[in-house]
């Protein structure tokens, strides 16, 4: 990845971290949209591994300031979904908007599982109810505002011909 | 090749390990040193975005709130425009209360109901009938005089002609009983013809004064007497000779007549001496007590200045000078300007103000020797 395409790259993680502090607490969905995830998947399939789980840590810990009691658990949720979108780029980020949503979905819903485990505020059936209808549909709003926003940012994102 | 690429997969595998390992670590902090760091990271590196969020959900609140507080402008508006209406209204219902309490019984008071449109308003409907007592050719009033006189009667409502009916006369008079005439709706055609009132028939002797208060006269049978009609406005000139007609400014405003009150015929027999009188009265015990407020103001006022022009002189005749009040110019140094005393307006409204000035308590004489005392030599 040349320069150009770096800072292309990283300005377009600000924006979808942005969007994640206005965007989303402005609509105020029930089931809301992650630009953080995408901004992490994103910069994922750019890097390295290692250097993806190093952008979900840190992401992840700067999420959970907001909510001290979890402090931890978002580090770790990013952490796993950033070093495995990485690892599994070849497989998932094609240039296919179909894979890339699923591809979204994936990580959303994953990260969605590792945080409400490793929070331990929500047990029971309420924590089922959160994995299985919540964060399905927050994952798949997500990856349908992913889509959108690839659609839209496409030369932004697409990679400079050599 | 292939040892570079297991070399990476064991890079990224130690970083991965350590990433967890200091995610675990940070869930596992004690609270105590948990909020330290979730407060050093939110007031570092995510305060520009706490700052964002924070605009973005009062953002949201103000969408949220935008269709209540529409909602709540909207209900202050209507309740503002209603206001100059029920303050009107109000007006209106405590003067129908005080005629009512005044007229002590024999009333009906209903609600009068405009059927047609503007600028035709000869006729309403009441909204009380024969089963309320109303009959036929019984008048109907307002707190201001004389609105109409019922011509047809149903159980439940009533018509009635209004003053402004081309058949309505009435009897009238001024209050002194200097003159007398017939009050009709003066009807020319033109634009406000139909809001004012003829007084036909006035005896040529008998002038009226532009001002003066018309009432019903009591003749005839149908209206008692004392009811008001209307002012004199000006005197028209006819052709007749023998007599006079004056034109009249109405007591009562057809397109304004919403509660009003019908005489029962039993009534009109028993008189209604005071009834309107009570309102004149009243108009003129408020006129004299702001009158009299005036003049108390206007004396305190001056007795005031006065004591202030006394004080004044004591001072300048203490330091050698003349004292302010002292005329004579021959005495007086020229530097000292002389006070100029205006040349009395022989006037009604200036003698009206000398009366309720108070001439007793500001005398510049009394006040001159009380305050100022007689040095050998002086002028007087």
């Amino acid at each position: 990845m040349n320069v150009g395409a770096a800072v292309r790259a990283i300005i377009s993680f600000l924006i979808f971290v942005v969007l994640h502090y206005t965007l989303r607490p402005l609509l105020g969905w029930r089931a809301p949209m992650d630009f953080l995830i995408l901004a992490l998947l994103l910069a994922a399939v750019r890097v390295r591994p290692a250097t993806a789980a190093v952008i979900g840590f840190v992401l992840g810990l700067i999420s959970d300031s907001l909510a001290p009691d979890a402090l931890g658990a978002g580090a770790i949720a990013m952490t796993v979904v950033g070093f495995g979108a990485s690892y599994l780029k070849a497989v998932f980020f094609a240039d296919n908007l179909v894979l890339n949503a699923f591809f979204f979905f994936l990580g959303k819903w994953v990260f969605d599982i590792l945080y409400f485990i490793g929070e331990q505020r929500v047990h029971g059936f309420e924590l089922l109810q959160q994995l299985l209808l919540w964060s399905p549909l927050s994952a798949a709003v997500t990856a349908a505002v992913g889509v959108l926003l690839l659609f839209i940012m496409r030369p932004l994102l697409e990679p400079t011909p050599t | 090749m292939a040892r570079a690429i297991r070399s990476n997969t064991r890079l990224d595998l130690i970083v991965l390990t350590i990433c967890i390992v200091l995610a675990l670590a940070a869930r596992a902090l004690p609270n105590t040193m948990r909020d330290p760091v979730a407060t050093g990271i939110r007031r570092t590196f995510l305060a520009p975005l706490v700052m964002l969020q924070e605009r973005s959900e009062r953002g949201r609140q103000s969408l949220l709130l935008a269709d209540f507080k529409q909602a709540s402008i909207d209900s202050l508006s209507l309740n503002s425009m209603k206001a100059g209406s029920l303050e009107s209204e109000n007006d209106r219902l405590r003067k129908i209360i005080g005629l009512g309490s005044r007229l002590r019984w024999g009333f009906i008071p209903t609600e009068a109901l405009h059927g047609r449109g503007v600028r035709d308003e000869t006729t309403v409907i009441l909204s009380a009938g024969s089963r309320a007592g109303v009959s036929r050719l019984s008048p109907v009033i307002a707190p201001e005089g004389l609105v109409g006189v019922v011509d047809q009667v149903d159980p439940t409502m009533s018509h009635a002609m209004l003053w402004t009916h081309p058949d309505f006369r009435v009897s009238a008079m001024s209050p002194d009983g200097t003159a007398f005439g017939i009050a009709q709706a003066h009807l020319t055609g033109s634009a406000t013809g139909g809001y004012l009132i003829e007084l036909r028939g006035v005896p040529f002797r008998a002038t009226l004064k532009p001002g003066a208060l018309i009432v019903s006269s009591g003749w005839g049978g149908v209206w008692p007497r004392g009811i008001p009609i209307g002012t004199v406005l000006e005197e028209m000139k006819t052709s007749e000779g023998w007599a006079r007609t004056y034109l009249l400014r109405p007591a009562v405003n057809p397109a304004d007549v919403y509660s009003v009150m019908i005489l029962r015929r039993d009534r009109l027999a028993k008189g209604f001496d005071g009834v309107w009188q009570n309102v004149a009265q009243v108009d003129q015990a408020t006129q004299r007590i702001i009158v009299s407020g005036d003049s108390a103001a206007r004396a305190a006022a001056l007795a005031e200045g006065a004591a202030r022009r006394a004080v004044l002189d004591s001072v300048a005749r203490s330091n050698g000078g003349v004292p302010l009040g002292v005329t004579d110019s021959a005495k007086a140094p020229a530097v000292v300007a002389p006070v100029v005393r205006r040349p009395p307006v022989d006037t009604a409204a200036a003698r009206a103000r000398r009366d309720s000035a108070g001439r007793d308590t500001i005398r510049r004489d009394s006040v001159r020797t009380d305050t100022i005392p007689h040095r050998p030599g002086a002028a007087r």
